[in-house]
């Protein structure tokens, strides 16, 4: 089978945005979960212009130009910004499962993806089933160890890093099986702005992890090592 | 195969491995040096170190066995054996003669396992503690390298490693998409293979944190040099193996000197932007914590699996 250069450069690009989800999964420094980001929207830019040149629709073309205006440019800025005033460098701290086991998981989550894709896409795809098969499992997948990120982490800044994680898997799977109209991406855009700038804003209040603000919040329902009022009672 | 044209493709394969590993050594320490502002070893430095050890006396511990005597003997010939398994220059005809992949892991444990006895041999603290540091890693590491080479041998349906590099070098992509996963996974094969900064340090004899320069602590002239030589090579071996599979353009197939002499210049072009990028990646990070090792092992073991399930479903 002769494979176009093109098809292979989507290819590539698709193996490279799952592998971004993986560092995504497994980093701890919060700048460098940023730049992960950034990179992975722009490969799913490029792949918007690589299949424009194939396709020659003009709603890739300003879907690329979105994303790299948005995705690349703005909200890594802005996080950027966040970062930098809140003096939280690193995340270590973990929910349920440590970022191996969440590899593990997510190795998992892909073989099931690919199961319960490899029956039904067949048929929906527009030029050649191969390619977009995986782009589309690629894409679910993503959207799940986005899920992944957003529960397993506890500092606020990633768990938004895992939300973008999962609207990027939306994307990937729009762009590999079927066409969403333009205003609809351009809506869901606007809404991940807007939803990182409000995120943003309650990580600086939030300061660091939920657990804390909950106990910022209720100065005298807890001590200050963080025990609860009630669990002092006890102990008394 | 004619004998005649199995035994050129040995003699030059073995004599550029030899000849060529050193220069890979000295060129990421040169990256290093130069990533700290540091002019950096000459970059025939490590050629020099070899002569000269060649030269020195050996000196044995009145405690150690044949083993210490043996392992560097050990070391060299399973190196030796295991290049011409990895064809870097030319690929042969297939044959089952040579190239099996699991042969290959093999000859390189048993390096490692004599490596291994040796430090333990000479009954100095420094050497057991390397030994079993190192014994520790690999007990997690190997079950990584072999997903690893199985997903290779997937990928191409094959596991006699010539035949995989004639694969990579019929497909008619430019680069395979799976390949690329794979390729990430050598890299961290080599990384962890050659003792290098998240896993080891090779520069330090720091108690606290070396491993691989633990184990031959207790060696000394021309053992040492032999030691050093069969690392160097095994690091040479495996940038091939990652070369050859995910860039194979310019491989020779036929025994041409024209075709091998361009199939040399352009191996060494690619294998030099390696040994930078070794080098850039060895500086952009710092040593890892014992406890945090599985996390590389475990990046390695996932991309290999996607490769593997790509493969089966896809």
């Amino acid at each position: 089978m002769i494979i176009a250069p093109t098809e292979n450069i989507l290819q590539i690009l698709v193996v490279l945005v799952l592998a971004t989800a993986a560092i995504i999964i497994t980093k701890r420094d919060i700048r460098s979960l940023i730049k992960t980001y950034a990179l992975q929207s722009l490969l799913l830019a490029v792949m918007a212009l690589v299949l424009f040149v194939v396709t020659g629709s003009l709603t890739l073309l300003c879907l690329a130009a979105i994303i790299l205006v948005s995705k690349v440019w703005i909200i890594p800025l802005f996080m950027g910004q966040v970062y930098k005033k809140l003096n939280i460098k690193r995340d270590t701290q973990f929910h349920f499962l440590s970022p191996i086991t969440a590899l593990f998981v997510s190795i998992f989550i892909i073989l099931f993806v690919y199961l319960s894709f490899s029956t039904l896409l067949s048929e929906l795809s527009r030029f050649n089933p191969n390619l977009f098969f995986l782009g589309a499992t690629v894409g679910v997948s993503i959207l799940f160890m986005g899920m992944i990120v957003i529960f397993s982490r506890k500092q606020t800044l990633t768990n938004i890093v895992g939300y973008l994680t999962m609207e990027n898997g939306v994307v990937l799977f729009s762009l590999s099986l079927t066409e969403l109209p333009l205003l609809i991406e351009f809506l869901i855009i606007l809404d991940l702005i807007m939803l990182t700038l409000i995120a943003t804003i309650l990580a600086f209040g939030i300061d660091s992890t939920i657990e804390e603000f909950h106990a910022q919040l209720n100065p005298f329902a807890y001590s200050k090592d963080g025990k609860s009022q009630k669990t002092l009672e006890d102990e008394r | 195969m004619n004998i005649f044209l199995l035994l050129v493709y040995g003699v030059v394969n073995l004599v550029f491995v030899v000849l060529v590993s050193p220069l890979f050594i000295s060129l990421i320490k040169k990256v290093k040096a130069r990533a700290q502002r540091r002019q950096g070893p000459p970059i025939l430095q490590t050629y020099r170190n070899l002569v000269k050890l060649l030269k020195k006396e050996t000196v044995y511990s009145e405690n150690s066995s044949w083993i210490m005597r043996a392992t560097p003997l050990v070391n060299l010939a399973a190196i030796l054996t295991a290049s011409l398994f990895v064809p870097l220059l030319v690929v042969p005809e297939p044959t089952d003669l040579i190239g099996n992949i699991i042969l290959f892991l093999y000859l390189l444990a048993l390096a490692k396992f004599f490596m291994a006895l040796a430090g333990l041999d000479a009954g100095s603290v420094f050497g057991g503690m390397g030994s079993s540091r190192e014994m520790a890693i690999l007990a997690l590491f190997e079950p990584v390298i072999i997903v690893v080479f199985a997903a290779l041998a997937f990928a191409y349906k094959t596991v006699n490693i010539p035949d995989i590099f004639r694969g990579a070098l019929a497909s008619n992509v430019l680069v395979n998409p799976v390949m690329i996963l794979i390729a990430a996974s050598i890299f961290i094969v080599i990384i962890v293979e050659s003792a290098r900064i998240p896993v080891d340090n090779p520069e330090t004899h720091l108690e606290l944190t070396m491993v691989h320069e633990a184990m031959i602590l207790e060696q000394s002239g021309k053992n040492l040099a032999m030691l050093e030589l069969s690392s160097a090579m095994k690091q040479t071996l495996l940038m091939g193996v990652l070369i050859n599979t995910l860039i194979p353009w310019g491989l020779a197939t036929d025994f041409s000197a024209p075709a091998i002499l361009f199939s040399l210049a352009l191996f060494l072009v690619k294998a030099v932007v390696l040994a930078v990028a070794i080098g850039l990646f060895e500086s952009s990070c710092a040593k890892y914590r014992l406890f945090r090792l599985p996390g590389l092992f475990a990046f390695a073991l996932f991309l290999s699996i996607i490769t593997l399930i790509i493969e089966v479903f896809a």
